[in-house]
């Protein structure tokens, strides 16, 4: 081990090396070669957190499992693969979730630092607030594809991970997905939309029936097609009904839900005609009329790589119906089933859901293959990419050892070298941005929404825990008597759930103070009450309230395109401009149950562009990209 | 394109396995890859790390071939062996983990030095990479890979530093760009499409022996300019590949004070001898060239392998044609020296 070879290291590092413990959440793609570069080098206290079980889909990477450890927990195997370079090095494995209360500020203070090597944002999240509390350093990193990159965050020192704001994840609205889709990825969220309807928890905004609240349909004002009356007769009541118990009234009846589905309810859009006016309108389906009937399928080619006629996609859509009824039935009554994209009959379901409504709507169609992507919100993931990674957060996790923090850079892995010859590309540590609602003195955000619309439940689940990244928060009016709306205590504040926000009267400027115990954080929510945003949207997080313009329409966010302040160059933003991928997928398609959510946004952490350190000594070396 | 016969096709279970990188390199990429034969010379820190690489990648098959026992340094890095007791033959006691990471690639070992090796040996290869080798051995290796139509890889780890040197002779690849699309003008809708656009490129390289018997002695501004901008490390690892060419070994620890006088020596003859000035190396140089660090290894390993893999599937840009790692000064560059 590097640290316990003389002449290696220097004295003061490879004692530290020795003496430090360490806490590596992830034991992924970066984790298994992030745990390996550590014990080689010395490392011997280290404890690991992955709530995670081995797929075969990781064995082309993380190579510290093999095909026998499939289903098996993967900071457990890892720890075990390690003990095999090092037998005496003290690891620990906790086949946990980071969000568990067991890891709280008492066992994050016991670290030296903290290495991150996650795939999600609400983890690093967690992560970044745990480290600040604990004012520990943390080595964040991501990777997708062939980039990748290495920053370093320390509590005044540095930025933290959410100093600035990423960028909200993509949805698209109801009436695209339910009305008009013009795009694969609309069939696709429709598709799972539809599973989660048909065998899945109930959500009223995945609904999938024709949307009659189009707002396109507001200049048809009047027509039959907004009355709700005519809605009620048109197909017989239907959509009075749930999809749910509709189906299985009919006994799951491939036939019977392939035409309400693909040939009345597009017939029913039809009838909205100001949405065909400057469209393709859709060409409804009948199940005994498909395209590609009585063709040869073509063999040879794996069925996963091609793509299906219709008619082949009726087939698999009745045969995974049917497979799905029999697990949904095997979970007795008031079972459901959670979508996965591992899960053979979900992924074929959705799949072929997916392409006979593109059909319908003349949109391309797709292999299974290409679907299972968009679905999965899968990105791909290679063992080389991650081992670079894994080797720059080692080299910085040295420099803080050797008490050299303020070296620390964020590191970028290019595809190709830039002008400057550089592939890996070394930026300035951006301090922290003061107005950040987490890591500044003062934690303050504003929250603009309709406090006559928006309930408790909406205020719990997807502001504060959703978009404001809290755990198990409890909020507070700050109105001078203390009046408690939530608590994250069972069975204390339940009968608030539905209830709107104006019932307690929070209005225009109310104050919300809310904390969340487990991360040892607070903040205060500025309520900005307006009667509608736009895209349909509940509410919109606003950084501070300084930045909140009320003249402003409210497409965008006003912090979004918050940038360093550096200019940017247009040549750099063309080739050497990083993708920014994560969650690039609507937030309806990040699977929820038994496996983590958003499994596969494997490893991606935000890559944003920074202007390069010019500390160069050699003047001809300074450059100024973006 | 010749893998279209159905034996060539990728089975089921290969794509699972391989579904991350399919969905990156696509399956044409992957089927060249499985067709890929590799020598790997030299089972040191670096070695294993690419070993690691594309082994996991898929490759048909990998020689792995040293003639060294494994040593006390391994420890630090080679991490298939890194609990041997020194000794053993190093291409062997590496062998039954390197083949564990995937059941599908043939591992095979030889433990004679390449040196004496025929020149018929090397050409059942597609790809050779040779680490642990001075620079007469790797000039010779990369000439006979030239001329067989072999592609060439080399690459170091000395401690802080390491460095990458490819050699792909004419070499076509694929390249792959994104174009975004800006909507038709009276569309209504805002939105962008992207479209990949895929053209083929061709690239052709120099010899290793070309780069390193660069003249660098004119006295003019640009030649100056040059000797500044050419990575440090160049010249740094091109120190500690002198010391294994005279001395047939690396520096190491169990003789760090006699071996450290010779870095020092040998940085001061060779860069007077390129005729270069002496403060393109810092004189402090060789306290971070000991060893392997495991970190390193996984930074110059990982670019390596991924431009064996590029090689391989022809799919993208190469780097042209050394790539030089310096975690002193955090500094990952490429760069050519005959340009």
């Amino acid at each position: 081990m590097a640290a316990t070879l003389n002449g290696v290291l220097e004295n003061n590092l490879a004692e530290s090396i020795i003496k430090s413990r360490l806490l590596m959440v992830g034991a992924g793609g970066i984790g298994c070669e992030l745990l390996k570069n550590l014990v080689l080098s010395g490392f011997s206290n280290i404890e690991v957190i992955d709530l995670d079980t081995i797929d075969v889909s990781n064995l082309n990477r993380q190579f510290l499992f093999r095909k026998e450890h499939v289903g098996k927990s993967k900071a457990q195997v890892a720890k075990e693969s390690a003990l095999k370079f090092k037998a005496d090095a003290n690891i620990v494995a906790h086949h946990e979730s980071i969000f568990s209360p067991e890891f709280g500020l008492d066992f994050f203070k016991q670290f030296t630092l903290v290495l991150n090597a996650l795939d999600n944002r609400a983890a690093r999240n967690h992560v970044n607030r745990m480290c600040l509390a604990a004012d520990i350093p943390l080595v964040e990193s991501g990777t997708a594809g062939y980039l990748g990159q290495v920053t370093v965050i320390k509590k005044k020192l540095t930025e933290c991970y959410e100093c600035q704001p990423k960028p909200t994840q993509k949805t698209f609205p109801g009436c695209t997905i339910r009305n008009t889709p013009s795009e694969p990825v609309h069939c696709v969220v429709w598709a799972k939309h539809l599973f989660n309807q048909l065998f899945g928890e109930d959500d009223p905004d995945q609904d999938v029936s024709p949307d009659t609240e189009d707002p396109e349909l507001a200049a048809e004002a009047g027509q039959a097609a907004l009355s709700t009356e005519a809605k009620k007769d048109t197909i017989g009541g239907i959509e009075r009904k749930s999809t749910r118990s509709w189906a299985m009234e009919t006994g799951y009846d491939a036939e019977k839900l392939f035409n309400k589905l693909f040939r009345d309810d597009i017939k029913y859009l039809l009838s909205m005609e100001n949405l065909w006016k400057k469209r393709r309108a859709p060409q409804p389906l009948d199940f005994q009329e498909l395209p590609g009937k009585g063709e040869a399928m073509c063999t040879g080619v794996m069925r996963d790589q091609r793509v299906w006629s219709v008619q082949e996609c009726a087939d698999i859509f009745a045969q995974s119906l049917a497979a799905l009824k029999q697990d949904l039935y095997s979970k007795g009554d008031g079972g459901t089933l959670v979508w996965d994209k591992d899960d053979h009959n979900g992924m074929d379901f959705v799949c072929s859901v997916a392409n006979i409504r593109a059909h319908i709507f003349g949109i391309t169609l797709k292999s299974k293959f290409d679907i299972k992507s968009i679905a999965g919100n899968i990105i791909p993931a290679i063992a080389t990419t991650n081992a670079i990674i894994a080797g720059l957060i080692v080299m910085e996790t040295l420099k803080i050892l050797s008490g050299n923090i303020s070296k620390c850079k964020q590191v970028y892995l290019n595809r190709i070298p830039n002008d400057r010859k550089r592939l890996l590309l070394p930026c300035a540590l951006d301090p922290p941005n003061p107005k950040c609602y987490v890591c500044s003195e003062k934690h303050e955000c504003t929250v603009m929404l309709n406090t006559q619309k928006v309930t408790v439940r909406v205020l719990q689940d997807k502001i504060l825990k959703g978009h404001l990244n809290m755990i198990a928060p409890d909020v507070e009016i700050d109105d001078g008597k203390g009046t408690i709306i939530l608590s994250s205590e069972e069975g204390e504040t339940e009968e608030n759930y539905d209830k709107v926000l104006s019932v307690f009267a929070v209005g225009q400027s109310s104050r919300l103070k809310c904390d969340d115990f487990l991360q040892n954080y607070s903040l205060t929510i500025n309520i900005v009450h307006v009667e509608k945003l736009e895209e349909e949207k509940e509410f919109e997080v606003v950084g501070d309230i300084s930045q909140f313009h009320p003249t402003e329409t409210t497409t965008e966010s006003p912090v979004e395109g918050h940038t360093n302040g550096a200019s940017k160059s247009k040549a750099t933003e063309e080739e050497d401009d990083l993708l920014i991928v994560e969650d690039q997928v609507t937030p309806d398609l990040v699977s929820t149950g038994r496996k983590r959510p958003a499994e596969d946004q494997q490893d991606a952490l935000l890559i944003k562009r920074k202007k390069q350190e010019s500390n160069t000594e050699d003047n001809e070396d300074v450059i100024e990209i973006s | 394109m010749d893998s279209q016969s159905s034996m060539d096709l990728i089975t089921e279970d290969e794509a699972e396995l391989y579904d991350r990188q399919i969905r990156l390199w696509g399956l044409d990429a992957q089927r060249r890859l499985r067709a890929a034969s590799v020598l790997l010379i030299g089972l040191k820190g670096l070695g294993a790390e690419v070993a690691k690489n594309i082994i996991l990648s898929g490759i048909k098959a990998i020689t792995l071939m040293d003639h060294n026992p494994v040593d006390e340094e391994d420890q630090m890095s080679q991490f298939f062996v890194s609990t041997v007791a020194p000794g053993q033959n190093r291409a062997e006691a590496s062998a039954s983990n390197a083949q564990l990471l995937n059941p599908m690639v043939t591992v095979t070992t030889d433990t004679n030095n390449p040196a004496g090796k025929d020149d018929n040996f090397f050409k059942e290869f597609d790809v050779i990479c040779a680490t642990c080798c001075p620079p007469s051995l790797l000039c010779r290796l990369d000439k006979l890979c030239f001329e067989n139509n072999i592609k060439f890889f080399a690459g170091d780890v000395y401690g802080y530093y390491g460095f990458t040197f490819s050699d792909l002779g004419t070499h076509e690849y694929l390249h792959e760009e994104v174009k975004v699309l800006k909507p038709k003008e009276g569309e209504g809708q805002s939105k962008t499409t992207e479209k990949t656009i895929t053209s083929k490129e061709k690239i052709v390289f120099t010899r290793l022996e070309d780069e390193l018997q660069f003249d660098w002695t004119a006295d003019t501004p640009a030649m100056q300019k040059k000797i500044r901008q050419t990575p440090s490390t160049f010249f740094i690892t091109r120190v500690y590949q002198e010391f294994l060419e005279v001395h047939g070994r690396r520096p190491c620890i169990s003789s760090l004070e006699a071996d450290t006088k010779e870095l020092q020596n040998i940085r001061l003859q060779l860069l007077n001898k390129l005729g270069v000035p002496a403060k393109v190396i810092p004189e402090d140089f060789y306290k971070y060239g000991f060893g392997e660090l495991s970190p390193v290894c996984a930074i110059v390993g990982g670019i390596l392998g991924q431009e064996i893999i590029k090689a391989v599937s022809q799919k993208d840009a190469p780097l042209n044609n050394f790539f030089f790692y310096n975690g002193v000064t955090d500094d990952g560059l490429v760069d050519k020296i005959t340009l």
